[in-house]
């Protein structure tokens, strides 16, 4: 049988000792005072924030991996614009519940090392003063192209001009994103190897069906002419053979192509 | 004769002032600070005083905090919303800081400076001081509705209605637990109830008094909406409460005139129950009185901040059942326990008797305490949750 | 000097709380200032050292009453008066006529033993111990029946008022338990 109100001190002890706990104890306090300035020297204009990939990435990495709050452009290895993964297809554009996202196509499509010639985003502006972190770009992207940063020291003294992020402050590559976040850039990169084994895969065998097709067809094709050469003496009026061999072999060769990407996707991403 | 009369009124007035939004200033940033290292959290400790306009400046862990707060509240917009009442809208914080500046007149402060060559000048000398106080704090809950009716918003009214229903209801006991104190000593007049405690004298040590000062204690954190009767600001549930259509300087004052009605309820919790400002010392430095009254509301303040840290909010009908079922029956045989054992004392003087009726009280108070708890807990079937587990 | 313009204040501030209180079409503007009039009366109370009903006034009027009326209009549906519903005043004449006869009837006693507000001298001479003790003697010895007599009535209104409120509660949950 419990004292009447000793509920109360119990719990007014244990804040007590968390209380008197973190001036002494440093296992208590794990607060780390901007580890990436110096000597507690705090940062005072636009300029003292880290812009460059390499100071974020001390910024960024004093926080746990699992740590995302705005999104940003991936790119591979090398000139950030030649490797840009984004296509400007405008999805994420669309698909941004508070629309903080701003894109603009380039006109002509450009060369990309190891793919082919691509649209490229010649604007993408993402105002995180709007953006509300929910990651749905991320869901959405066919590409991979945008995915969280962790950064989270964004404090400007301007009201509109520096949250408005900047493609180029946007393109993070990607060995930056294996260093915030090492478990989802595994994932995610061994998931897009996967896919496109896969659609390797798919696409040999659909051009290896489509061979065989076109083998069939021409087969038929030969056939057909041949009875139609044998009926034309007898029966001139109607040529109705062709349109079912084209129905037969076309199906074979396009469904691969769209199912795969979708999907697969939203579950792996997580 | 009026230039005398503009003297007293600015000397009885401004130390009052002075003092109380100050301490309030201090007090955000003491709040602020102690619940985050509850937390294991650092808490705000970086603005400081600017030296220089170019640089430099003394830190001196975030001290501040309450000036830049109050520079932020100053400039920040004030908007009301369009379907909003805008007269009432504007008057309700004004409402609300007026009564909890108003009875801190009633509160026993002897300034030294104040005791001229023939009596002392005091804002107000009421002999029904205790009962003025609470009549005017009820007016506190007027503000409320008012802050509340005028937003238009539903988050607003839900919670001007339930800072009423819950501040009706926590005024009974909160004043059923003063009239103890009123009836020992026979006097409403604050100074007079200050005087019956001088030395070691105060009610806390009594029984009924310890009793009373809890249930006081209880109704004045219900009175002032603190944690864990923060329901009618409750912001998991309906946003800001009352103030949910309030920002800038009426926001501020709003929280300002929360914080005063905290050290105004807290100043009169000590004038009844912790002897007001007796205390080592005061008899040859009559200032010290001043000193001890104000430590003792910073020692009940920082029990409030502490609780605010420790216990979760109260469910709405938690809340009513308490003060109805547990407070009240509690509070009223508090008065019959104070009544009986003053009377015994008053008949018999001697040590034995006294020591006798001290030890009966504390068992049938704690007795009925627990016995009410049970009958309450009786009540309480076993939850059954839905969804849950 | 002070107690006049005092005086006078508090009484524009009353009466104009009452006059609003009466004009207004929205009820919530009206209530508060029916509020605004109670002060005023109070500060009135306090100008005539009576503190104990100027704190009554104040607590039960102001408080609790006020906040009664509030509740009651909550219940309503329509908080601001609509025009169509206005009441044309129709034998206003008489009403004032009326109402002024009943403020005289009830004041003449007193307009006679005070002629002027500038000689407040009350009948007898005022108690200079604590208003709130004489009160208190006097509600406990002569008038302790009368005390009574309310208290049961206010009982019995509280319960009756408890009952009526419970009864189709009572029996539903009755219902439900069958």
């Amino acid at each position: 049988m419990s004292v009447l109100g000793s509920g109360i001190f119990k719990g007014m002890a244990v804040t007590l000792k968390n209380f008197v706990g973190s001036y002494f104890d440093k296992e208590r306090l794990t607060t780390n005072e901007y580890a990436w300035q110096a000597n507690d020297k705090l940062p005072e204009r636009a300029g003292d924030y880290p812009k460059e990939e390499a100071e974020q990435l001390s910024d960024t990495t004093t926080v746990t991996q699992y740590s995302r709050n705005f999104p940003m452009l991936l790119h591979d290895a090398g000139e950030p614009m030649d490797t840009v993964r984004c296509v400007a297809c405008q999805i994420c554009e669309r698909e941004c519940p508070p629309q903080c996202i701003y894109i603009e196509k380039s006109t002509e499509k450009k060369e990309r090392s190891g793919n082919k010639a691509q649209f490229y985003p010649a604007t993408f502006d993402i105002d995180v003063s709007v953006c509300m972190s929910c990651q749905i770009c991320v869901e959405v992207c066919p590409f991979d192209a945008i995915v969280m940063n962790s950064q989270f020291e964004l404090s400007t003294p301007s009201r509109f001009g520096e949250l408005l992020l900047r493609r180029d402050d946007l393109l993070k590559s990607n060995d930056y994103y294996y260093k915030i976040h090492p478990e989802e850039a595994s994932a995610r990169d061994k998931r897009i190897a996967d896919e496109k084994a896969a659609k390797e895969a798919k696409k040999k065998a659909a051009e290896a069906a489509k061979k065989k097709a076109a083998e069939a067809k021409s087969k038929s094709e030969a056939e057909a002419k041949a009875k139609e050469e044998a009926e034309a003496a007898s029966k001139p009026t109607e040529p109705s053979d062709t349109p079912p061999a084209e129905s037969t072999a076309t199906p074979s060769t396009e469904p691969p192509a769209t199912p795969t990407t979708e999907p697969e996707k939203e579950g792996s991403a997580e | 004769m009026t230039l005398d009369l503009i003297k007293d009124i600015l000397l009885a007035t401004v130390p009052l002032l002075i003092i109380f939004p100050t301490m309030f200033a201090l007090t955000t940033w003491v709040e602020r600070k102690a619940l985050a290292r509850i937390q294991n959290r650092i808490g705000p400790n970086k603005v400081g005083v600017p030296l220089t306009p170019y640089g430099g400046k003394l830190s001196l862990f975030g001290l501040g905090q309450p000036a830049a707060d109050g520079i932020k509240m100053l400039f920040k917009e004030n908007i009301v919303p369009t379907g909003a009442d805008r007269l009432f809208h504007f008057l309700a914080p004004i409402l609300s800081l007026i009564p909890s500046m108003l009875v801190l007149c009633f509160l026993p402060l002897d300034f030294p400076w104040l005791n001229g060559e023939q009596n002392s000048v005091k804002a107000f000398m009421l002999d029904g001081a205790v009962i003025f106080f609470f009549a005017i704090t009820g007016l506190n809950t007027l503000a409320v509705f008012m802050a509340g009716w005028a937003s238009r918003n539903k988050y607003s009214l839900l919670g001007g209605m339930r800072a009423i229903a819950q501040m009706v209801s926590y005024e009974i006991p909160l004043v059923l637990s003063a009239v103890v104190v009123v009836m020992i000593v026979g006097s409403l007049n604050a100074d007079n109830i200050a005087k019956a405690q001088e030395g070691w004298n105060w009610f806390v040590f009594q029984p009924w008094g310890l009793a009373a000062f809890v249930i006081f204690f209880i109704g004045a954190l219900a009175e002032t909406n603190r944690s864990p009767f923060d329901l009618p600001e409750a912001e998991s549930e309906i946003i800001a409460g009352y103030f949910t259509e309030y920002s800038g300087f009426k926001f501020a004052l709003f929280f300002l005139g929360e914080y005063i009605a905290m050290f105004a309820i807290s100043g009169l919790a000590v004038t009844l129950f912790l002897g007001a400002g007796a205390g080592p010392g005061v008899e040859s430095l009559s200032w010290l009185k001043i000193f001890w009254f104000l430590t003792k509301v910073c020692i009940l303040i920082g029990v409030m901040i502490w609780l605010r840290g420790t216990l979760p909010r109260l469910r709405v009908d938690q809340l009513m059942g308490f003060a109805w079922k547990f407070l009240l029956p509690l509070s009223i045989l508090n008065i019959f326990v104070a009544g009986f054992a003053w009377h015994i004392k008053d008949a018999n003087k001697e040590t034995a008797t006294s020591v006798v009726v001290w030890i009966a009280s504390i068992i049938i108070l704690y007795a009925a305490a627990k016995g009410l708890d049970r009958v309450n807990r009786a009540k309480v079937k076993p939850r059954t949750y839905q969804y849950g587990e | 000097m002070n107690e006049v313009t005092a005086f006078w204040m508090l009484a524009a501030i009353s009466v104009l709380g009452a006059l609003i209180a009466v004009r207004k079409r929205n009820l919530v503007h009206g209530v508060f200032a029916l509020l605004v009039f109670f002060v005023g009366l109070a500060g009135l109370f306090l100008l005539l050292l009576a503190e104990f009903i100027a704190v009554v006034q104040i607590l039960v009027y102001a408080g609790a009453v006020g906040i009664l009326i509030l509740f009651a209009i909550m219940l309503t549906d329509r908080v601001t008066g609509r025009d169509a519903f206005r009441v044309t005043s129709r034998g206003s004449f008489w009403g004032a006529l009326i109402s002024l006869a009943v403020f005289l009837v009830i004041l003449l006693p007193t307009i006679q033993d005070i002629p002027t507000i500038e000689n407040p001298t009350p009948k007898e001479t005022i108690v200079e111990t604590s208003t709130v003790k004489q009160l208190g003697i006097h509600l406990i010895k002569p008038y302790i029946i009368t005390i009574e007599i309310l208290a049961l009535l206010l009982t019995a209104a509280l319960v009756g008022a408890v009952t009526a409120a419970q009864g189709g509660r009572a029996s539903e949950n009755e219902e439900n338990n069958k």
